[in-house]
């Protein structure tokens, strides 16, 4: 389909390096000015300037590389996926405002949809058409979704639903909830939960915005007061969907966000060059103390795109990726949490005389800093991906056998 | 044979290598020698006309890993890579076939009269060293004062090595040291990564037998969140080991000092935990871990204990 829409893209059997040099030309000469957050005359982009930018990505063939041509997809492998995110990665670009949709939702909708439902759903996601948010967690069900209290009734050829979620990311402007439940009771614990596509302008949803740390306001409690969806809104049979939802979970842990580790090292190098663009930092950078931090940074970023692509080469070599993928979570997440302790040491010593590159990256690096704290927790805590690597990496007992 | 033969893996010197290994620890030095090399390990990387099977590095990491694996002391990895440094040189077939035994000084030069850092000197026939203008010199150790340092490690001490009016055997252009520095990096890392992964096995073997209070200690979330990161790392440090081993998206080498850097880090940190979580049995000499911890702080050492890490951040640094 995009082959039809756009013929710059390159044919993938012209080999990926042919790929990648197609996508870091079209990203150098498309990305505007203001939303990079390493040029000094950045600022924050609204969301239909993020949403423009992703749809014109994807008209240029560098978003739904894997997902299937019939629903908007280019049809490629996991090869060209990575080989466009090192590019992504290596431009200081925003985040997607649509990866619940193209992260969570269209994955499991791919598995557990109707066709009717894939063919609805994945296009809209792709050409930035429909955000969607995530509607598993609860007050009371973390990571626990043995304790998952929302509960939905079937009532003929619809379904009843009353509960709570909270930490839903971009519930404000979604036009779809990815919405997990249960069909029994508390008691039942993982039996019979069902997911849903609930259209967020059905009556009985509120929404209530929470403020983050880092001044935003990007996710929001849920409220669901006897909200009345029509069965075509179920993905999956009770259990079956969401069995499979979880098998696709553990393979999107492992591929998504790819471009993390390369955004890492933009990151290390926007850093590196705003110090060096100003007198009084850049004294700091001859202090051996932060050189021998950079240089255990430099290491750790290759580590981390050394695990990418080990899980990429497994992959395709037809291995199950199993928790793996929380090996990469983790790592990312730890390594680059700390590093933003680093960052913000080296640009708190920014004054207004500061040369602009500095105090742009002061004013980033600041803000990274408290999202930072985030990444440790979303996605499945540190604590959940050491648990996961004791028990299902390391097969460690927890009794005698 | 060669480099480009498609049936041939790395992966499978693995169990080979375990195994001559083995042979050569039960061995004095010298049989050690000749263990290794019938087992194509000296010369893994030597001239087929040296007697070698002239594959490249990555055939050596899969080596070098079992031997830090298994805490072989006998320098094997110095030792295959010089014999490939030293091409077509009768001295190289003296290496392959393990008649002659060379090491490496990982610090110091001939320039400076002084080196250090080079495994198992006492018992070796030949030693590498930097000459100070960019390429290496194979010297002679029977011409060579030698000093040994036993703080670090009693049973094998580091030794410092006196170059006055050492007998140089054979000379490497720039380009070639370079190269080698490179393959002794990769080599170095798989080794230490080696040592933490078999340290690891042992302490998460023990940790799940080991019972208190009606449960295995591993049943314990502290204990199983400590094993847990330390898995962690000793992945990572073989993510970015076997990364550094293929060329960049252009065709270019990749910088080995930052895998090198973190693979020495985090077998450290995977190490002291390991005889941490023995307890009163880590911190016995009978339980070999010390052996393992001494041998990659050694290395360590070698790099100057740190200022590895500082001069890829100069590097990096200096890039931006």
């Amino acid at each position: 389909m995009h082959m039809e829409k756009n013929p710059a893209i390159p044919d993938a059997a012209a080999g990926p390096a042919v790929y990648r040099q197609y996508a870091r030309q079209w990203l150098g000469a498309h990305l505007p000015e203001h939303m990079r957050a390493d040029n000094v005359n950045y600022r924050t982009p609204t969301l239909d300037e993020c949403r423009a930018w992703e749809a014109s990505m994807y008209d240029a063939g560098l978003a739904g590389m894997t997902w299937p041509k019939a629903y908007g997809g280019l049809g490629l492998t996991l090869r060209e996926h990575l080989v466009v995110n090192k590019e992504v990665g290596a431009l200081a670009m925003p985040e997607s405002v649509s990866s619940i949709g193209k992260e969570l939702a269209g994955p499991i909708i791919q598995t557990v949809g109707t066709e009717e439902q894939k063919q609805l759903f994945l296009p809209r996601i792709l050409a930035m058409q429909d955000y969607w948010c995530q509607g598993f967690s609860e007050p009371d069900a973390g990571s626990d979704l043995a304790r998952l209290r929302t509960r939905a009734v079937q009532e003929g050829d619809s379904w009843r639903i009353n509960g709570q979620k909270i930490w839903t990311s971009g519930a404000a402007k979604a036009r779809y909830c990815l919405l997990l439940t249960r069909t029994g009771t508390v008691a039942d614990k993982h039996r019979g939960l069902l997911m849903f596509a609930v259209p967020m302008d059905t009556p009985g949803i509120r929404v209530v915005p929470i403020k983050s740390i880092d001044g935003k306001v990007s996710f929001a409690e849920v409220f669901f007061d006897n909200v009345v969806v029509p069965d075509s809104a179920r993905l999956g049979a009770p259990d079956e969907g969401w069995n499979a939802a979880i098998r696709v979970l553990s393979i999107e842990r492992a591929t998504n966000r790819m471009y993390r580790a390369w955004r890492f090292d933009c990151e290390l190098r926007q850093l590196v060059a705003a110090c060096k663009s100003d007198p009084q930092l850049s004294r700091l950078l001859d202090d051996g103390s932060y050189q021998r931090r950079i240089g255990e940074v430099v290491g750790e970023i290759d580590a981390l795109k050394g695990l990418v692509e080990q899980t990429v080469n497994r992959m395709m070599a037809g291995d199950r990726i199993g928790a793996r993928g929380s090996l990469t979570k983790l790592y990312w997440s730890e390594c680059h949490q700390a590093f933003a302790g680093l960052a913000l040491a080296l640009v708190s010593q920014v004054n207004p005389r500061s040369s602009a590159l500095a105090q742009r990256a002061r004013k980033h690096f600041t803000t990274a800093y408290f999202y930072a704290r985030a990444e440790t927790i979303y996605a499945g805590t540190t604590e959940v991906q050491l648990d996961i690597i004791a028990q299902r990496i390391m097969d460690l007992p927890k009794d005698l056998t | 044979m060669s480099h480009s033969d498609n049936d041939l893996r790395p992966e499978e010197f693995a169990q080979a290598a375990a195994e001559a290994i083995q042979d050569a620890q039960a061995r004095d030095f010298r049989d050690a020698a000749r263990v290794l090399a019938a087992a194509g390990l000296c010369g893994v990387c030597a001239q087929e006309d040296a007697g070698g099977l002239a594959l490249g590095i990555e055939f050596a990491l899969p080596i070098a890993t079992e031997a830090g694996k298994l805490r072989l002391h006998w320098p094997l990895l110095e030792h295959l890579l010089v014999a490939k440094a030293l091409g077509d040189s009768p001295l190289a077939a003296q290496l392959a076939s393990g008649e002659r035994v060379a090491t490496w000084a990982l610090q110091g030069s001939l320039q400076d009269g002084l080196a250090g850092q080079a495994r198992g000197a006492r018992d070796c026939d030949w030693v590498l060293v930097a000459d100070g203008r960019g390429g290496g010199a194979l010297l002679d150790l029977g011409s060579i004062e030698i000093q040994e340092d036993e703080a670090l490690d009693p049973e094998h001490p580091q030794s410092w090595l006196g170059l006055e009016g050492a007998k140089v055997l054979a000379a490497l252009d720039a380009a070639t040291f370079a190269a080698l520095q490179r393959d002794s990096h990769i080599l170095i890392a798989g080794f230490v990564n080696g040592a933490a992964e078999s340290a690891l096995a042992t302490t998460a073997g023990y940790m799940s037998t080991r019972v208190q209070f009606g449960r295995p200690l591993s049943a314990k979330q502290a204990v199983r969140h400590l094993l847990a990161r330390m898995r962690l790392l000793q992945e990572a440090s073989s993510a970015g080991i076997q990364r550094v081993l293929a060329t960049d998206e252009y065709g270019r080498v990749r910088e080995t000092r930052p895998v090198l850097a973190n693979a020495l880090a985090n077998a450290a940190f995977v190490l002291e935990k390991s005889i941490h979580l023995h307890g009163g049995m880590g911190f016995t000499w009978e339980v070999p871990l010390h052996y393992a911890l001494r041998e990659v702080r050694k290395f360590d050492a070698a790099f100057g204990a740190g200022a590895l890490a500082s001069q890829v951040g100069r590097d990096f640094i200096q890039s931006a």
